[in-house]
């Protein structure tokens, strides 16, 4: 009877509450994953225990709690720290060269062996036997 | 006198390697070999004395000075000798000369012996000369110091004691592929007899890569306290790189091994793959990044170090160049066949590559260009990590992976793609199925369920293509299969897990931080812990923080207990966490701090990383594959007669020569 209380009494809350609504909770999350804690070294916000780091994972849980989209809250720290806080490269100008070059490249790829494989196609070819089961050498 | 000896004996091994280069690029055989042996000799003495003077603590040598103390345990004043930028060198030098003595004393004679051990004396020339006058582990110091200053303690730890030597194995590997690449270049052979003696290495240099890397991970995911184990570091991507594409070119061997195709290409990466392994090197050792990685700074070094991957790089670009063309085209092939699906596997991994090449150069770039005053300060800060890798990574392995069954099953030269698609339903109903479950369990993610999607595919993929291999013989003929294909296959199965455990990993793991006094509860996921308060333990060479955390799930209760520790030598700490393994997954357990306004009360990180063993156990299998595939060749190496062999001509003909038969049996 007594024994529930108690152990009600001891139960401790985590330091930095999650935000309820799990979506919003996740969301958050990985927002701390891309943001650079500034103190650290090469750290992202969502590890260290720097205080500018509670500091910034608290701004980030309150700005989407209060319906910020993701690129509002990247947008804010970018606008304080610079787009060194990012881990996230912008997308634009020659940012989209950097997102894009290597979708480029596979494309590029592609159309090169297509064309090659065009090229010197022959009439018809056969499947070499298949000896799959030998021994390989 | 030991440390003086072993100088002695680094400038031996100088010499020799001066003649084995010499004498292999000239024609002189034995005389080649021998002095190659003998190089390794001299390096692994040399590097047995440093070892004694760190085990000894001799702290009139700089370096021992430096590095060691009275107080650390025995395992680590070893591994001392190369944790450190000079002492790592040496053991760089002893393993490229190992290369070079095991391929004289194992290596069928011939013109690719001789000239490999020629290239391979050249670079091993390249590094004591680097070694000797740039960063010799063997300076002595006039007024020794009473101790030493002590090994960084994040590094005293089994894992990543263990970490450089194989990281090593496998980059310097590479450079034994690139001696075998040059010499194949210079003689004008790049050929299925070139590529059927250079795959073992490639397979061995990748596989030691393999756990390099995932000794790196693991220790990250325990030692740093915070649970991850890729964070997409420059020094992290560094060794990503040169795997990425020695994964290409242990795929693209098998091609030129089997059909005598793809062979400039392939040569092409044997080079590369050595020269991303230098550029690792170099922005490891230069301290151009700053990072958690970085500990050695230097940029007189870095330059030095850059100068040599540009001659070395330079250099086998331009023999590539000159000789390439000369090549002879491989026979013809189908879009839809084996070759046509290796070609994208090639076509992935190394964009793959490229993409981790740009992202990690160009902050790197962007910031020198901008100390330089060429862009603004603005343009000049930019950080790439996580999401851009994830991003454009995620469609590339997607695809790779996407392509791996098909590749598996098809016949070379020519496949129906109908009978194909239809023979791997069930992999794709399994596949689609179990996406789906995990999509239901875990949120919805997009990620998760394609991480699933693509894994679980690939494993029933090569489960269907063990079943169709054993055929009608059943189980007594699905274990007789042949080493290659089991080697094939578990890799295969290594990268599916991988996949799998990498993205629930990531997409399901869940961390809190309580603070809690004694006898407080903390819950989480099921599970609930009491913090008992903590005692303080003396180490070896350190002290701890212990804390006494009682965690009760189903019923059972066990005592865990993650420390603090503090050494004082050096004046750091280090977080050992407290790791419950359970079939799903790891409950991890970190100590933090005090509270500064509440005494006895202490930050306890309490993380749940699902199926992170199958991270690391996946990379595990898949350095098994590639090791298991490497003893099929040494297996079968010894009946072959060395004339017939070297003299084969390339497969241009309609029917495969007899030897070569068992055509899907690589991996």
């Amino acid at each position: 009877m007594i024994a529930p209380l108690i152990a009600l009494l001891l139960q401790a809350q985590p330091l930095e509450q999650p935000l309820p609504d799990p979506v919003q909770e996740a969301r958050a999350q990985s927002l701390m994953r891309e943001l650079r804690c500034m103190v650290c070294e090469n750290e992202p916000v969502s590890q260290s225990t720097a205080d500018m780091a509670v500091d910034a994972r608290r701004m980030i849980r309150k700005q989407v709690a209060e319906g910020a989209t993701d690129g509002q809250v990247r947008d804010f720290f970018v606008s304080r720290y610079g787009q060194y806080v990012a881990f996230r490269p912008p997308m634009d100008g020659w940012g989209m060269l950097l997102w894009g070059f290597p979708f480029v490249l596979v494309l590029g790829g592609l159309v090169w062996i297509g064309l090659r494989l065009v090229r010197n196609r022959p009439k018809a070819l056969d499947p070499v036997p298949d000896d799959r089961n030998a021994e390989g050498d | 006198m030991i440390a003086e000896l072993g100088h002695l004996l680094a400038f031996l091994a100088l010499g020799a390697a001066i003649g084995q280069s010499f004498f292999g690029l000239t024609g002189g055989s034995e005389t080649s070999r021998r002095l190659a042996v003998a190089a390794a000799m001299f390096a692994a003495l040399s590097m047995l004395t440093l070892i004694i003077c760190f085990v000894r603590l001799d702290f009139s040598v700089e370096l021992v000075a430096a590095h060691s103390h009275s107080q650390k345990p025995l395992l680590y004043r070893i591994a001392g000798a190369w944790g450190n930028h000079e002492g790592s060198m040496l053991l760089w030098c002893v393993i490229m000369a190992g290369y070079g003595a095991v391929a004289a004393l194992t290596m069928r004679e011939g013109k690719l012996r001789d000239r490999a051990l020629g290239v391979q004396g050249l670079l091993t020339v390249g590094s004591f000369v680097y070694l000797l006058f740039v960063s010799s582990p063997f300076t002595r110091q006039l007024d020794p110091p009473f101790d030493g200053a002590g090994l960084n303690p994040l590094l005293q730890d089994p894992a990543v004691a263990l970490h450089p030597p194989f990281l090593y194995l496998g980059y310097v590997g590479m450079s034994f592929v690139f001696s075998l690449a040059a010499a194949g270049l210079i003689n004008g052979e790049i050929d299925r007899d070139w590529a059927r003696r250079t795959r073992p290495w490639a397979l061995g240099a990748w596989s030691f890569l393999t756990i390099g890397i995932a000794l790196g991970a693991i220790w990250a995911y325990y030692e740093l306290g915070w649970g991850g184990w890729w964070f997409w570091d420059p020094v992290e991507n560094a060794s990503f790189m040169p795997w990425l594409v020695a994964a290409a070119l242990v795929h693209s061997l098998i091609v030129t091994e089997k059909r005598g195709g793809m062979a400039s290409w392939t040569v092409f990466l044997a080079v590369v793959a050595f020269c991303l392994s230098l550029l690792g090197t170099f922005l490891v050792r230069s301290g151009v990044l700053t990072s958690v990685h970085a500990f050695a700074t230097d940029p007189a070094r870095g330059t030095i170090l850059l100068i040599g991957l540009g001659l070395t790089g330079g250099a086998a670009l331009g023999l590539f160049a000159w000789r390439a063309p000369t090549l002879k085209p491989g026979p013809e092939f189908d879009p839809v066949s084996r070759e046509g699906a290796l070609v994208l596997n090639n076509l992935f991994l190394s964009v793959s590559a490229a993409l981790v090449l740009v992202g990690t150069v160009t902050p790197m770039v962007l910031q020198w260009l901008g100390e330089l005053k060429l862009i603004s300060p603005e343009a000049a800060s930019m950080s790439i990590g996580e999401p851009y890798f994830h991003m454009t990574l995620a469609p590339m392995v997607a695809f790779l992976l996407l392509f791996m069954p098909f590749a598996q099953a098809a016949p070379w030269r020519k496949a129906e793609l109908t009978p194909l698609v239809k023979w791997l339903i069930p992999s794709i109903i399994v596949a689609v199925v179990a996406a789906i479950a995990a999509m239901a369990m875990g949120g919805w993610g997009i990620f998760l369920g394609y991480g699933v999607l693509v894994g679980v595919w690939v494993i029933v993929g090569v489960g269907q293509d063990l079943w169709r291999r054993a055929g009608a013989g059943g189980f007594s003929r699905l274990i007789r299969l042949p080493l290659t294909v089991w080697g094939m296959a578990i890799a295969h199965i290594g990268i599916g897990l991988f996949v799998i455990g990498a993205t629930v990993e990531t997409a399901a793991r869940t961390e809190q931080t309580f603070p809690l006094g004694p006898g407080q509860i903390a819950e989480m996921n099921g599970w609930q812990f009491e913090f008992q308060g903590v005692k303080m333990v003396d180490g070896p060479n350190y002290v701890a923080t212990r804390a006494d955390i009682l965690a009760t799930h189903d019923g059972r209760t066990e005592l865990l207990q993650p420390e603090q520790r503090s050494y004082p030598v050096s004046a750091m700490g280090t977080t050992e966490v407290a790791i419950r393994k359970t079939p799903t997954g790891d409950v991890y357990v970190a100590l933090g701090d005090q509270l500064r306004d509440q005494a006895g009360v202490w930050r306890i990180r309490i993380a749940h990383h699902p199926l992170i063993d199958w991270v690391f156990g996946g990379a595990g299998l898949i350095a098994l594959g590639g090791f298991m595939s490497l003893a099929a060749r040494l297996r079968r190496r010894a009946p072959a007669p060395a004339g017939t062999a070297a003299s084969e001509k390339p497969a241009s003909s309609d029917k495969p020569a007899t030897p070569e038969a068992g055509v899907g049996a690589s991996a």
